[in-house]
């Protein structure tokens, strides 16, 4: 049977760990029996490289010391790789818990954990079980879209991309080439904001609508990132959070509850219809649509004529 | 405890949580597996994985110094601590991945609106601990964020309810049928994907109901005990709202400006169209719920089945353009009024 390569990893961490000097590639191939089974040099070569990748990966600080004799060597220095000291009390441990298990996504998820692994490893006191300790509270980072986790890796190592990607209403894909950012998760949908090179400005991305794969595409920005990125507010601008008028519409007594939770001014009628003040910004629109025949746009005419513009559409069929 | 995500066996986690392991065991002579597997937030199984890895580990296979970690099904034991020096057998420090995993969901938490402040100021001093710890590692987290949307008030009187174990009356918006119902209803958990909702008993309908807290409209705590049955906990990780097999199928198309239905709904199908479209099947219990997604998609998409829901559809807007014949604009007169 092969050998798992957790075990391989694993033999490979302890023996740059345990060493005072630097190990060569020959040592360490006649120390640890995967290698040993590699076969020729080339398959060893190859694991060898990407073992030490992995390992990188996971936060070991490896060293590549070159001998007298030209050798290359390596080890994992005590002082580089050791965790400072740090003291969490039990409360502090158990939110630390909480906030452990709330990633969705595998690669953050176990990062998570091998954090919280670690912490156990130096002292986090287990006496309040994080566990179980908040049972009645679970938020959850969900990550459906495939572009999650090259754009994470892109905007961690600031990495331009290139995809395809589908805007609102456009019927085909176009390819961006953007330097990515920062990733925004927002009402449960995630969001990239970086610098749009064919546009040569700051745009921000929906991850549902990238299609295809994310390709890294050279290295090093050219555009300075800002020390503030906000993705935020452009999406609740979409959203038509951001409203810049007021509506005046009517809506039947007892409906609508959404509208009267964000109505400034009510009044009622008395003839089984109710007026309401409400803030007016993009997207009112094709909201108001889908109370039908209990709402009635009185202003501004503009969206009184969207609306029933809308409807229009609708009763065709 | 339902909702961990089921994961694959990944040999980077695992080594990670190897490395993790022998430093803790190194401390623990005789530490028990399900004390360790619960320290370590894994299963039984899990663990029991790693120590039969363990014996086939050391720092050199040819020196013979493997460790010698083995377990009676209850303890375990490491009889050649030595194997590992102690320089060797340090805490490690955080990679940039577990730091910004870590840091990003502590963050996302301390920011949900109504949470105990004593659980938020625990977690903003744990930040600002791990911050220093990670130290550089630690500058990539600010990357990533998440914001969860929450009703403050609403959530801490479910969050007070669930812990006095109280039952709750709650007057509920329903936007599949635009009406605003009394309930009650026993708490059981608070799960917050995005929006933040409450999983209860639903005392009305004698079901297990999810209610997002930005739809209730008022909240009472009640004096009577809450009292769910037992009921078994489901994966959240997925939709919240999942449809059953036996849902009549309701079939939507929509043109390039209505995708985002299929980001939006559940669904079982979203077949590209030619135009840029898409051909989307969904189930719902309840498919003259859907009326209002008709009426919003207008020009952009249009209900091929059930037909009785197109008409429905059809017939709101008509009576909703009829409307606006006899409701002119403000401040115009009754007469000549088409736009």
């Amino acid at each position: 049977m092969a050998i798992a390569k957790a075990e391989r990893l694993m033999n490979l961490a302890l023996c740059l760990l345990g060493t005072r000097r630097p190990l060569s590639k020959r040592e360490l191939r006649e120390s640890i029996e995967a290698y040993l089974e590699a076969g020729s040099d080339d398959s060893f070569n190859r694991m060898f490289e990407r073992d030490k990748d992995d390992l990188r990966e996971l936060g070991l600080v490896i060293a590549t010391v070159e001998n007298l004799d030209g050798e290359v060597g390596y080890l994992a220095r005590r002082d580089s790789n050791r965790l400072p000291p740090i003291t969490l009390d039990a409360e502090e441990a158990a939110a630390l818990g909480l906030a452990a298990k709330v990633w969705q996504q595998a690669r953050l998820a176990g990062a998570a954990s091998g954090a919280l692994q670690k912490l156990r490893a130096a002292g986090l006191p287990e006496d309040v079980d994080p566990y179980e300790a908040h049972g009645a509270l679970e938020p959850r980072i969900p990550v459906h879209e495939a572009a999650f986790e090259p754009l994470m890796l892109a905007c961690r190592d600031r990495r331009p991309v290139l995809f395809d990607y589908r805007k609102a209403s456009a019927v085909h894909p176009e390819p961006r080439h953007v330097e990515p950012w920062a990733l925004e998760c927002w009402r449960g949908h995630w969001y990239l904001a970086g610098f749009d090179r064919d546009r040569g400005a700051e745009r921000v991305f929906r991850l549902s609508r990238i299609t295809g794969r994310v390709r890294a595409r050279g290295t090093g920005f050219t555009a300075p990132v800002p020390d503030v990125v906000t993705v935020r507010e452009t999406v609740a601008s979409w959203a038509g959070e951001i409203a810049d008028g007021t509506a005046l519409i009517r809506l039947r007594s007892g409906a609508g509850y959404p509208l009267r939770a964000k109505a400034t001014g009510v009044r009622e009628l008395g003839d089984g219809w109710d007026e309401l003040e409400i803030p007016y910004g993009h997207g009112l629109d094709a909201w108001l649509v889908e109370f039908g025949p209990d709402v009635v746009v009185l202003e501004p005419a503009e969206l009184r004529a969207d609306v029933m513009d809308r409807l229009r559409a609708v009763a065709k069929g | 405890m339902a909702g961990k995500p089921v994961r694959q066996v990944n040999a980077i986690d695992q080594t990670r949580r190897m490395l993790s392991l022998v430093t803790y065991l190194r401390e623990r002579p005789g530490a028990r597996i399900a004390d360790v597997a619960r320290a370590f937030g894994i299963t039984e199984d899990e663990l029991v994985a790693d120590l039969d890895l363990l014996p086939m580990c050391g720092t050199s296979f040819r020196g013979g110094d493997l460790l010698d970690i083995d377990t009676d099904g209850e303890r375990i034991w490491w009889h050649n601590p030595a194997a590992l020096g102690e320089e060797a057998a340090e805490p490690l420090r955080l990679a940039a991945d577990e730091a910004t995993a870590l840091l990003v969901a502590a963050r996302a938490v301390a920011t949900l609106p109504g949470l105990r402040e004593g659980d938020r100021q625990a977690l903003l001093r744990a930040t600002a601990k791990v911050e220093t710890a990670a130290g550089e590692t630690a500058g990539a987290s600010s990357r990533l964020s998440v914001t969860f949307e929450s009703e403050g008030g609403v959530f801490a009187d479910v969050d007070r309810a669930i812990s006095e174990r109280r039952r709750l009356w709650i007057r509920y918006y329903s936007p599949a049928r635009d009406e605003v119902t009394e309930r009650e209803i026993d708490p059981i958990r608070l799960v917050s994907v995005g929006h933040t909702y409450v999983e209860a008993w639903c005392r009305r309908s004698e079901a297990r109901r999810t209610f997002r807290l930005d739809r209730v409209a008022e909240i009472r705590i009640l004096d009577e005990p809450s009292a769910p049955p037992e009921i078994e906990l489901r994966d959240l990780s997925e939709a919240l709202v999942q449809p059953a097999a036996e849902d009549p199928e309701v079939v939507v198309e929509v043109g390039p400006g209505g995708r985002w239905v299929a980001e939006y709904y559940p669904h079982d199908s979203a077949d590209e169209l030619p135009d840029g479209g898409l051909r989307i099947t969904l189930r719902t219990p309840d498919p003259a719920s859907l009326r209002r997604l008709a009426l919003r998609l207008g020009r952009d998409g249009r209900i091929v089945s059930p037909p009785e829901l197109a008409d429905s559809a059809r017939r709101a807007a008509a009576e909703a353009l009829a409307a606006y014949e006899t409701q002119p604009p403000a401040g115009a007169g009754q007469a000549g009024q088409c736009p």
